[in-house]
């Protein structure tokens, strides 16, 4: 298995993925056209033929072996810069008076765009039946990493992800009903499919400008604010190691969280090392892979799982088959990462 | 014989009696010795001062029974709602919220503070015993303030106020307060209530969200409170609008009552108010009449009291020598009057907000 970037003869791939996907996952709507515009925008950026803040990097999880794609992820260049990107920020306001004796604090939700020009990891899908084992969540998840550290110059300070927020069993977003709802003339869904669509002026438009305070919202809708849906947990759990925190953004549909880093305090970022590759025979190959290498190209980047770490001398041994499937020769770099 | 008068010390008693028995309790009216007793030494200076322009002047009236020897009413008028500190109120507002995109436009509804209703004349702390409800004395008492700003122009706003009590349910809370104020104090409100008529309101409307609230994340009996009186009030809230006061767009940051305003020249005290010389004839020589609010010329000694609209030919007003004993008025000096009935008003929602 191996991430590389979206090609275009990846369409009906990728329309199979954005099937399988169906509601909730925004950016990846079962619309052709839209996604073969993503892909065409995917192929362009990788050949740096669009400006940095315009950038999207979609990557793909192939199976080289039968050439099916397994999964996908991307990385938002900037975010923001095209269309107003928004979320909720969970403030306090202090709410007090001596002579009262009244001394409480009261959660607000403010709208704000204060992500803009942040990048974005996005994106991430893995099918079901590559899920398991081989660590294949982990290696679409932290190739972007190494992606980031090895283009460093072409991200700017910050980096964020937003993570799916609660919703009960019949699928309702209990945050969405008790707040956007008021405001939005259409259900979840619907809202949630313009903005994966990239049609997210109707937000500005519509939502509420001034604070909300929380205190107003019943209690099951409060208890959603930065809460991950279930599935999300481990997701979340990835980019929490990494280093990445939730600051108090929250989704404006579903409450979710968006947790942030700066890129240069990503662990991933700060310990990818360089190396050389060696190829050779007979290599010994641990049965949980924990060593992640990427290519230092872009329009050709590769990643995967490797067998081993480096040796003594900073060199990289390689089987031919990893080899071949980073498509790299001796005396190449690759960046590693022990995770 | 009944008469609306300037309060004086003596008062007291009365007015503390009329405070613990208004329904429901009033944020104007404490249940508070000391703060009643300095309301009338304010109201008693306002009314020893020459005074050119409205300030911080407080009015207060009683209503007296002669026959009783006792005070059964009281009322107010602050000259400037929020004089030394602002006067906070509710602003109903709706903003446009639409979008070209999905080809949809909605109306949201907000309330925000506001303080634009400072600059007004406040008719307030109205509280009348209960035995005299319905009866032209509750007219008397609730408009003689009216025949007294007439007199005195200058000493209050072009602009007149009137903060009607809010709903409450039968248990004596307030669906509005419940769902709004009560989130910020977590005190009930006959409490906070009691805080402000003690302390002040807008002391404790600054601790109050600074920020809109949108209509839509209330509970729907607080949204059905905006606006709406206390049931006790419907009647009284009738009469001012028959007068000529419109409903404005303000409502009671506490409660939500209703806040209805009126430029003074338009009400009907005012616009059929007239100044008529006096003739004295004794009270079995009167021709019958329509019921007048009759006031006599002076400031400390200001009194209102409701006789006969009986004019002789030459246009001068007849009253008996009781009446003209008791607005203090010698044959020959002028005195204002006006009906005391008012033609149909309509409840009208002001659009053009004053």
């Amino acid at each position: 298995m191996r991430i590389r970037p979206i090609a275009r003869g990846d369409l009906d791939g990728l329309q199979q993925l954005a099937q399988e996907t169906g509601v909730g996952f925004t950016s990846l709507p079962d619309n052709r056209e839209f996604l073969a515009s993503k892909i065409e925008s995917a192929a362009l950026a990788f050949e740096e033929r669009t400006p940095v803040d315009d950038r999207l990097y979609f990557f793909v999880l192939e199976d080289e072996e039968s050439g099916e794609l397994a999964g996908c992820c991307a990385i938002e260049g900037q975010v923001g810069r095209e269309v107003p990107f928004y979320h909720y920020r969970l403030g306090t306001l202090a709410h007090s008076s001596v002579q009262l004796d009244l001394h409480r604090t009261i959660d607000t939700l403010f709208l704000s765009s204060d992500h803009t020009g942040d990048a974005e990891v996005a994106s991430l899908y893995l099918r079901p039946e590559y899920r398991g084992g081989q660590r294949n969540g982990a290696l679409l998840s932290k190739a972007r990493w190494l992606f980031m550290a090895q283009f460093r110059d072409r991200f700017p300070d910050k980096v964020l992800a937003e993570m799916r927020g609660v919703f009960d069993e019949n699928g309702i977003s209990p945050f969405w009903k008790c707040l956007g709802s008021h405001f939005f003339p259409m259900d979840f869904n619907e809202a949630d499919r313009l903005t994966g669509m990239g049609q997210k002026s109707f937000i500005g438009e519509l939502m509420p400008k001034f604070p909300i305070y929380t205190t107003f919202l019943p209690e099951d809708a409060r208890a959603c604010i930065g809460q991950v849906h279930e599935h999300t947990r481990p997701a979340l759990e990835m980019l929490k190691k990494e280093g990445l925190r939730w600051e108090g953004y929250v989704d404006i549909f579903d409450g979710g969280p968006t947790v942030e880093a700066y890129i240069d305090d990503v662990r991933a970022v700060r310990l990818s090392t360089l190396c050389q590759v060696e190829v050779t025979a007979n290599l010994e190959t641990s049965e949980r892979p924990s060593w992640l290498a990427a290519t230092t190209g872009m329009a050709d980047f590769r990643a995967a799982w490797v067998g081993r770490g480096p040796n003594a001398d900073g060199t990289l041994a390689l089987t031919e088959e990893e080899a071949r499937r980073l498509n790299v020769g001796a005396g190449d770099s690759l960046r590693i990462l022990e995770t | 014989m009944l008469v609306v008068r300037p309060a004086k010390p003596a008062d007291l008693p009365g007015l503390e009696r009329l405070a613990g028995s208004a329904t429901p309790r009033l944020t104007n009216l404490p249940v508070h010795r000391d703060r009643l007793e300095e309301r009338i030494t304010r109201s008693q200076r306002a009314l020893a001062r020459e005074i050119d322009f409205p300030g911080d002047e407080s009015y207060v009236f009683v209503l007296e029974d002669l026959e009783r020897g006792e005070v059964v009413g009281t009322a107010t008028i602050r000259a400037q709602a929020g004089a030394q500190e602002a006067y906070y109120t509710y602003r109903q507002e709706t903003l446009i919220h639409a979008s070209q995109q999905l080809n949809v436009r909605r109306e949201v509804q907000t309330l925000s503070l506001s303080h634009e209703v400072s600059e007004a004349s406040l008719l307030c702390a109205l509280s009348l015993d209960a035995r005299y409800k319905g009866t032209s004395a509750e007219s008397l008492l609730r408009r003689a303030r009216l025949m007294f700003i007439a007199q005195y122009p200058e000493r209050f706003a072009e602009i007149l106020a009137v903060a009607f009590p809010g709903y409450l349910d039968a248990d004596g809370e307030s669906p509005f307060w419940n769902s709004v104020g009560r989130h910020f104090f977590v005190r009930g409100y006959q409490d906070i209530n009691h805080l402000a008529g003690v302390r002040s309101k807008s002391f404790i409307a600054e601790v109050m969200p600074q920020f809109p609230l949108y209509l839509s994340l209330l509970t729907p009996p607080a949204r059905a409170a905006i606006g709406r009186e206390h049931p006790d009030h419907e009647v009284a809230l009738g009469e001012m609008l028959a007068e000529g006061f419109v409903r404005s767009r303000h409502v009671d940051i506490f409660d939500a009552g209703p806040v209805i305003k009126a430029e003074r020249e338009r009400l009907e005290t005012f616009r059929r108010s007239t100044w008529h010389p006096v003739r004295i004839r004794p009270a079995a020589a009167l021709p019958d009449a329509e019921p007048a609010m009759i006031a006599n010329q002076k400031l400390d000694g200001f009194r209102c009291v409701v006789a006969r609209y009986a004019l002789s030919p030459t246009g001068q007003l007849m009253l008996s020598p009781e009446h003209a004993a008791l607005l203090g008025v010698e044959e020959g000096r002028a005195v204002l009057a006006a009906p005391l009935a008012l033609s149909a008003g309509e409840d009208v929602f002001d659009e053009g907000e004053l």
